[in-house]
């Protein structure tokens, strides 16, 4: 009867819809881009009779928010509801690109998500996306090569950094603590956020305003330790996602893999040879006992402004992963490897007593949920694009000629800050 | 056009009866003459001139995330003058351009002049192995060769202990990609080029006297000099829109291959990462007058040899 219901009112509210043409589903076109995904479509479409979803894989990451913007500037071609990241939030909030939610009940979600989760999708009782999945940090390590190198493991960087030493000596060179990929923004930024870095003040209620802080103290603090890790020959700097890294997670060469909370399951996926090795543990801090997290990564779904009927569109958002929907959430957390952000799921048994036989049936997300409810709120750039690419740009440049790691991020401030200007921002 | 010149042309012979028909009859011919062009003509309006139009009238105008768009006229072209990685990209496709070019087309006229001379099954086996790289897609032949490079798992880099993609090493790493799947094409348009030459005057040069060497230096390549002048015209072209490798093994080491790598690159990124359509535009568009000047400049100076 709701489903009735609903189809009615979305062609009511939306003359130029196709949204309820004779009473058959509304269609709602969704974008995603784990091929799992397909599956919870199956369900969710297996399940409901007012709402078909269409599902397209438009790419992951860059490529899907290539495709995105073009549609957004064509003016036709962008789905209902779309994946997007965190971090670029605000950069389709700040181009009015994104439906406000609030208006269809998605408000009514908000005692579901912890704090920090909520706040990166939300501006007061505006809700902008529903949020999906998180990347809380830990620190995954190999047991058998911690036992055989005599390896303890690290509670503070410090620590790590002496264990670092420690292996090289152990392992003649040949194996690493880690290895640092400058290629990859989200993760640099997770290692800044959990030392307290706030690369900017933004708040999409005074959208021209914006404070650029990106050379921050503990910004500077993370990249200098990571350098000193790069120059002294304890950090391999193997640009995340090629194959000399997987080959590097597979054979050994690296002992520790720090990851976020979708890192599991992804590094299950790319080095399966090393099944039941594998361990996790918190991240180190930077303080001895404190419990400052970091976020790499994350997902939600946002409702564009070509939605046809984004009434229906927002019910797809809340309810594909919906608290209750434990369905969609068995196929997400085993085999897309999502990291739920609702807490229901993210503290049922199903998720917390998961053992995992990849890490030798530990029961890793003893790790990742205290690390999620520990990360501090932080607010991302309406460029965050740009953002990155100066933060991988500046960080690989160094690496490759050897040059300053604090420097390179003096660099980017100033470039970051020239680009705001001239995007119009007042920076302060 | 065509058919407003024919009217004052037909007009002093319109005394007889035979050439009142001629109007009639050239607007025919070049109604039909036009209708045969027409496919071409409906392509490159809807294929490149437009978008042509379209890019250019996205340069003059700016777009920013706070104040919208509006008109700047040349500000993207004078920005882009004065932005340091357009130039970094521009005078990196030069350098390149002036190493890669003539060891391109010198191993290409090698090539082409070796299995010219030799006549075994070994020539066509030869002819048919070098130009095999040329039907491998730019794409897979790239990230062939970025494995191949790779210090740890790949047998190139870990034999020879060599980074080549380390920035010392990764433009002469490139330009092995490009040479390795370029020279065979330049090799086919070269031997054509020879095998059109007419035999007799290899005879005379060996009554004369002549070795295989200085009748392949002192007659064979200068004979086929246009086609020699149209290889590297081409190549040239191809370098200074140097694209799909630096973008494909990028990600194999950013550090060393930048965003801003060659001026194509960073045209792609403005626009598809940071959405910067219009600066995007305009950046294309000024390369397109560098390579529309640099070709002109090249088959000027060797307007003699080229025939072109």
């Amino acid at each position: 009867m709701t489903a009735l219901t609903l189809a009615a009112c979305g062609s009511g509210s939306d003359a130029s819809g196709d949204g309820g043409k004779t009473g058959g589903p509304v269609t709602v076109k969704v974008w995603a881009w784990y091929p799992s995904f397909q599956k919870v479509v199956d369900l969710y479409n297996s399940t409901h009779t007012d709402i078909k979803i269409e599902w397209t894989n438009a790419g992951a990451g860059q490529d899907e928010y290539t495709k995105l913007q073009t549609a957004l500037k064509a003016g036709k071609g962008a789905p209902d509801v779309v994946m997007l990241e965190f971090q670029e939030l605000p950069t389709y909030q700040l181009t009015k690109h994104l439906v406000d939610m609030g208006k269809y009940g998605a408000n009514d979600l908000k005692s579901s998500y912890v704090d920090w989760a909520w706040k990166q999708v939300s501006q007061g009782d505006k809700v902008y996306a529903i949020p999906v999945d998180a990347g809380p940090m830990a620190m995954l390590y190999r047991e058998d090569l911690f036992a055989k190198y005599g390896l303890t493991i690290p509670k503070t960087w410090d620590e790590y950094k002496a264990q670092a030493e420690k292996l090289k000596t152990a392992s003649a060179g040949k194996a690493f603590i880690t290895d640092f990929g400058g290629n990859d923004g989200g993760f640099m930024t997770g290692l800044t956020w959990q030392a307290g870095s706030k690369p900017y003040a933004y708040d999409t209620a005074n959208p021209s305003n914006i404070g650029i802080a990106v050379n921050d103290a503990p910004a500077k603090q993370v990249m200098s330790y990571w350098e000193g890790m790069v120059t002294g020959g304890l950090a391999d700097t193997k640009a995340y996602g090629t194959t000399d890294f997987y080959n590097g997670l597979g054979s050994g060469k690296y002992v520790t893999y720090l990851a976020a909370g979708w890192g599991p399951g992804y590094l299950a996926s790319v080095a399966k040879t090393t099944a039941g090795k594998w361990r996790a543990a918190p991240l180190p801090q930077w303080t001895a006992g404190a419990d400052a997290q970091g976020d790499w990564g994350g997902s939600s779904f946002a409702v564009t402004d070509q939605a046809k009927n984004p009434q229906a569109a927002t019910k797809v958002a809340m309810e594909i992963y919906g608290a209750k929907n434990t369905g969609a959430w068995k196929i997400g957390i085993d085999e897309a490897y999502l990291f739920p952000t609702a807490t229901p799921v993210l503290e049922s048994d199903a998720f917390l007593k998961k053992k995992y036989d990849f890490f030798g049936g530990q029961t890793v997300n003893d790790v990742f949920v205290p690390a999620y409810k520990a990360i501090a709120p932080f607010s991302w750039s309406p460029f965050n694009s740009y953002n990155f690419n100066q933060l991988t740009t500046g960080i690989n440049g160094a690496i490759e000629k050897k040059t300053s790691w604090t420097a390179a991020l003096d660099t980017a401030q100033a470039n970051v800050t020239q680009y705001a200007t001239q995007q119009g921002f007042k920076v302060q | 056009m065509t058919e407003v010149q024919t009217k004052p042309a037909a007009a002093p012979a319109a005394a007889g009866p035979p050439a009142r028909r001629s109007p009639v009859k050239n607007a025919r011919e070049a109604a039909t003459g036009w209708l045969f062009v027409l496919p071409f003509v409906v392509l490159l309006v809807a294929f490149l001139l437009l978008p042509m139009a379209y890019a250019f009238k996205l340069s003059l105008y700016r777009s920013t995330l706070i104040e919208g768009e509006h008109f700047a006229l040349f500000e993207n072209y004078t920005q882009a003058f004065k932005d340091p990685l357009v130039r970094e990209g521009v005078l990196r496709v030069i350098v390149f351009g002036l190493i890669q070019t003539p060891v391109m087309i010198g191993l290409a006229l090698l090539a082409a002049l070796l299995i010219d001379h030799a006549t075994s099954r070994f020539a066509r086996v030869f002819r048919l192995a070098a130009f095999v790289p040329y039907a491998v897609p730019v794409v897979i032949g790239t990230l062939m060769w970025g494995f191949l490079y790779s210090k740890d798992t790949g047998p190139l880099g870990s034999v020879l202990h060599i980074d080549f993609l380390s920035s010392s090493w990764v433009l002469a790493s490139l330009g092995n990609v490009v040479t390795w799947q370029w020279a065979g094409y330049n090799m086919i348009v070269l031997y054509a080029a020879l095998q059109g030459l007419p035999r007799e005057v290899y005879e005379s040069a060996r009554i004369d006297g002549a070795g295989p060497a200085q009748i392949a230096w002192r007659i064979k390549t200068p004979m086929i000099s246009s086609a020699i002048v149209l290889a590297t015209l081409f190549t040239i072209l191809g370098t200074l829109q140097f694209f799909t490798e630096p973008l494909i093994l990028q990600p194999l080491n950013p550090g060393s291959i930048t965003q801003h790598y060659t001026p194509n690159v960073y045209a792609f990124n403005q626009a598809f990462s940071f959405q910067q359509y219009n600066y995007s535009a305009a950046i294309s568009f000024l390369l397109g007058a560098v390579v529309f000047v640099g070709s002109y400049l090249f088959l000027f100076a060797t307007r003699k040899r080229s025939a072109l």
